[in-house]
């Protein structure tokens, strides 16, 4: 082979060198002769593509790909609106960045002896149920037998909220334990345990598999941010630099189905910026961990079933914003935004949506480094607010200033 | 096998959303196959095909008569996206970072692309495809195609020198071309 086809060859296949890359990209411009040895390096490898061992893509991912046509929603209007602007006008970007993992305590510190072994228990069963769901797992190949049969020996995790949740845990008793202990129950653990659910029984799909499998994975990571002990060589991991792209979060929020209890909602997203969000593992959770909880503050309260996620970045300089938008009732808005004003009513069930809003509002002054709520809120670094018929529920994270270099999650 | 029309590029840059689904219909399946067979990994291999697809979609310049035919050049891209993946996953475990997923399955990261193509009854369509190849050839192919290694680093991997791995790729590729030509892109 001479030396143009092996560089064509080469080329395509991604093992040339950079410089030499670039030369042969010169060479394209006019010679026909290189153009010729591209393309006929090209059609080779797309014929040893073709004998891959042919594979099925369930309608679920055609859903999600055809979603990309549909038209973008118009985030104008509110990022014009006053709380934005508030924002725009006096966001500074603290000069230490914030890492994560500030609301861990001790697990072994929780008073409750019985909250201790629930939470072991339920991080336990989450490892042993990840792989079960995992892209090269039977089930990932629709073979359900041995998620079915774990699924059938452990104890129901809806069932395990539930029963965690039915005596209020008192900060009083735990002080931050308490915060630690609703992150692991109330951020992703609701949607979790629906799909868990949904999975043990008979009518379920490939989505399904695939949205446990991100949920099992976040949760985990949420669980070793909250508590300090419960895994320390995995957190020692996620403590480490590595810069998480907006596009995982962009990949598991895309054409999701999300739930909340009894609630269940279908994301949409279409601004999702192309950069980091946070530098680690344990930040990483830490922001993912806040981004459930707006979509189960929204999802139940959509007017339409649909309600959207989005990230934009540099509408307010140094900053990204994560925006969930849905459609709206008046009511419904007037009951988010007491939550968001810490307003108590007198209406019952609302317990778990204000704790919701307490996470992010701790989380937010654990990232801006402020010492009060009132600082943050006068700031507009997060809020509720509504246009037309629609709730924006957001918050502001500092972005990254400068790419550190460290590896790529 | 693989029917997408010439001008199926064109309509898309245009906003054709009807034509976007006819890609998706005749080429997703293809690009999925190879993504997997790579990866090893549904869910990363549907990124990778989301991902591909959302940049025709919303960038469809990513893509010129410049580059060849539109059908090769999805292939190469989704086999180019796929082992920048997978060398990602490699260097994650080279640098013996953890992973509660690859841990629990040990073996991901010794086993090269020819042993696990061995080893699988699965692999039996891709075995075919390359049964005329003799080994020495396949295996150089397999390193470079489906694990994204450069001639270089096969020839210290297999103990070569870098002549015959350049020897050998010539010989598989022209071999390949002549049996693979039936499939039609």
């Amino acid at each position: 082979m001479d030396s143009l086809k092996q560089k064509a060859l080469d080329y395509t296949l991604g093992v040339l060198p950079k410089e030499e890359s670039l030369l042969f990209e010169a060479m394209l411009e006019d010679s026909d002769d290189a153009m010729h040895s591209l393309t006929e390096a090209q059609e080779d490898c797309a014929r040893i593509a073709l004998s891959a061992q042919p594979k099925t893509l369930g309608n679920e991912v055609k859903q999600r790909i055809l979603e990309n046509c549909q038209p973008n929603l118009n985030f104008d209007p509110f990022l014009a609106a006053k709380p934005i602007q508030n924002l725009r006008n006096t966001f500074t970007r603290t000069t230490d960045r914030y890492n994560g993992g500030g609301g861990s305590v001790t697990l072994r510190n929780i008073n409750d002896a019985r909250l201790q072994d629930e939470i072991n228990c339920l991080y336990d069963d989450l490892i042993t149920l990840t792989p079960l769901v995992a892209g090269d797992s039977d089930a990932a190949a629709g073979d359900m037998t041995s998620l079915h049969s774990v699924l059938k020996g452990m104890s129901s995790f809806s069932q395990s909220i539930d029963s965690l949740l039915a005596n209020p845990i008192s900060k009083d008793k735990e002080g931050n334990g308490a915060q630690s202990v609703y992150r692991s129950l109330l951020s992703s653990m609701p949607s979790l345990s629906f799909f868990s659910d949904r999975l043990n029984g008979k009518s379920f799909s490939m989505g399904d598999v695939r949205r446990l499998f991100y949920l099992c994975r976040d949760q985990l990571k949420i669980m070793r941010a909250s508590f300090d002990d419960i895994d320390p060589n995995r957190l020692l991991e996620d403590e480490k630099l590595r810069l998480h792209s907006a596009g995982l979060l962009q990949t598991k929020w895309w054409g999701a189905e999300h739930a909340y209890f009894s609630a269940q909602g279908k994301v949409r997203c279409g601004h999702f910026f192309d950069g980091p969000v946070t530098e680690r593992c344990v930040e990483f959770a830490e922001y993912d961990a806040n981004m459930y909880c707006l979509a189960n503050l929204l999802s139940p309260r959509s007017s339409n079933g649909e309600f959207h996620m989005e990230l934009i970045k540099d509408a307010v300089p140094n900053c990204i914003l994560a925006i969930a938008r849905a459609e709206t009732t008046k009511d419904q808005h007037d009951e988010l935004d007491q939550i968001a004003n810490g307003i108590r009513s007198h209406t019952t069930g609302l317990q778990n949506d204000y704790i919701l809003w307490e996470l992010i509002e701790e989380s937010m002054l654990r990232a801006h480094q402020h010492t009060t709520l009132s600082e943050l809120k006068d700031a507009s670094l997060f809020g509720c607010h509504r246009l037309e018929n629609s709730s924006y529920l957001w918050f502001a994270w500092p972005a990254i200033e400068n790419n550190q270099g460290g590896a790529v999650a | 096998m693989l029917k997408i029309e010439n001008n199926i590029w064109e309509k898309i840059r245009d906003g054709d959303s009807l034509a976007f689904e006819q890609l998706y219909d005749g080429f997703a399946g293809a690009m999925f196959s190879l993504s997997l067979e790579i990866l090893g990994d549904r869910w990363e291999a549907e990124e990778v095909i989301q991902d591909i697809f959302a940049v025709l979609w919303r960038k469809p310049d990513a893509y010129s008569p410049k580059k060849g035919k539109f059908s090769s050049w999805l292939l190469v891209l989704t086999r180019n996206r796929s082992i920048d993946r997978y060398r990602s996953r490699k260097r994650r475990l080279d640098r013996g970072e953890s992973d509660e997923i690859l841990q629990s399955r040990p073996d991901q990261a010794n086993k090269d692309g020819a042993e696990k193509a061995t080893a699988s009854d699965e692999k039996e369509h891709l075995n075919r495809a390359f049964s005329n190849l003799p080994p020495e050839q396949r295996k150089i192919i397999e390193l470079s195609y489906f694990k994204g290694m450069n001639q270089q680093e096969i020839a210290e991997k297999l103990d070569l020198s870098l002549g015959t791995v350049k020897s050998r790729t010539r010989l598989g590729i022209e071999k390949l071309r002549n049996s693979l030509s039936t499939l039609r892109l």
